[in-house]
């Protein structure tokens, strides 16, 4: 069942208004992978296309857009869990596909700091990832992103706390092993 | 949310992450027209899991249902066999020529009985619609009764001579009540000796 024209004309520009934070969150689900990203997006847009997906209102479009996005990425990963069981072939011809984003983010020069911080990232437990990604990133309250995350504000706030210790824990380890100070960097940039 | 300290700094980091992922984010426009080209294409009617399942499914009923037919014909063969007339050498024929052993019964009877061949049915090279309709299951049943009936009628049993005696009379009448005592003296011969005595 399809959605009605003029519905999918307003959600059209809601959508591409929030498109760039949409495909950030997206990243954020994929484990960083540019290529899954949009492919999860592209799902997303296919789903409330048809109908499947469906705004109705009982929260604000953003919250529901992400929770719909953070659900067809833990089924495509799912998807693709199954495909790389099946035969080598198939799974090359997945493993050949070159993203177009993905050159350039390889091109993108990112600082050393920025690299350490995505390091220590998916380092940690992917709620924990979700809550700072959505508070930080994507600047929604915590409400918000317990309603995004589909879990309890009391869940989301143990996951936002317990994951921002654990990314300082791992951002000073790295200082020390790599010697840069991030804080150092960050002061002098704020100058 | 109040930021306060070590939190600015994490944001600050999220916001250089989020200004690189919007250099490298892909063009709404046309992943929505492709999201639309999706849509419109034409659902694949046939699923290739749904129809190997169908198949395989098929295949066990199909399979299923031959066996219980083919178990089913063969042990209504086994019945039509068992219930199938003893050929006529198994009844015992006393012959004054056959010899004899010390008890008067003829040897050829006391030797077993030869192992009754059961018919062996082959099949016809003729396809099935070819063959001449065989008998239904009711007739056949019909015929094995009435075979069963005329041969209880005229079987003997191999060991019938050692039951027959010359005293056959006396042992299988029954003495009568007001009989006379000097008739049941025969019947019981101690007694009347010592009456006599």
């Amino acid at each position: 069942m399809k959605s009605d024209p003029m519905e999918i004309a307003d959600l059209k520009a809601e959508l591409e208004r929030l498109h760039s934070a949409s495909f950030g969150w997206a990243l954020s689900c994929c484990r960083r992978d540019a290529t899954e990203a949009e492919e999860v997006l592209q799902t997303v847009y296919l789903k409330i296309l048809e109908g499947k997906a469906r705004f109705r209102g009982e929260s604000s479009l953003k919250t529901w857009l992400f929770a719909v996005i953070r659900k067809t990425a833990a089924t495509e990963y799912r998807r693709r869990l199954l495909r790389s069981f099946r035969l080598t072939a198939d799974t090359d011809e997945v493993d050949d596909r070159v993203s177009p984003f993905e050159s350039q983010s390889q091109t993108f020069e990112r600082t050393e700091a920025q690299t350490h911080f995505q390091g220590a990232l998916k380092e940690l437990p992917r709620r924990q990832r979700e809550a700072l990604h959505l508070v930080f990133y994507e600047d929604l309250s915590l409400r918000e992103a317990a309603d995004v995350m589909g879990v309890s504000i009391g869940s989301a706030r143990q996951h936002y706390e317990r994951g921002k210790k654990k990314l300082r824990e791992s951002l000073t380890r790295l200082e020390m092993g790599y010697g840069n100070n991030w804080r150092r960097q960050e002061t002098s940039r704020a100058v | 949310m109040e930021i306060i300290g070590d939190d600015k700094k994490l944001r600050a980091l999220f916001n250089e992450a989020q200004r690189a992922d919007q250099a490298a984010s892909p063009g709404f426009t046309s992943m929505w027209h492709r999201a639309q080209a999706r849509s419109t294409k034409p659902r694949r009617a046939f699923r290739l899991s749904f129809a190997v399942v169908t198949a395989l499914l098929l295949l066990t009923l199909g399979s299923l249902a031959a066996w219980s037919m083919y178990s089913l014909r063969r042990n209504q063969q086994h019945e039509a066999v068992k219930n199938a007339p003893a050929p006529k050498s198994a009844i015992p024929v006393n012959t004054p020529n056959e010899p004899k052993t010390n008890d008067g019964v003829n040897i050829a009877q006391q030797a077993p009985p030869a192992p009754m061949e059961t018919p062996v049915r082959r099949r016809s090279p003729k396809p099935r619609a070819l063959r001449p309709a065989a008998p239904g299951d009711g007739q056949l049943l019909a015929k094995n009764e009435t075979a069963k009936e005329t041969t209880i009628d005229t079987w003997q049993s191999p060991t019938a001579g050692l039951l027959s005696s010359p005293m056959d009379g006396l042992l299988k009448s029954v003495p009568q009540l007001n009989e006379n005592t000097n008739e049941m003296k025969s019947v019981l011969p101690g007694r009347s000796n010592d009456k006599e005595k």
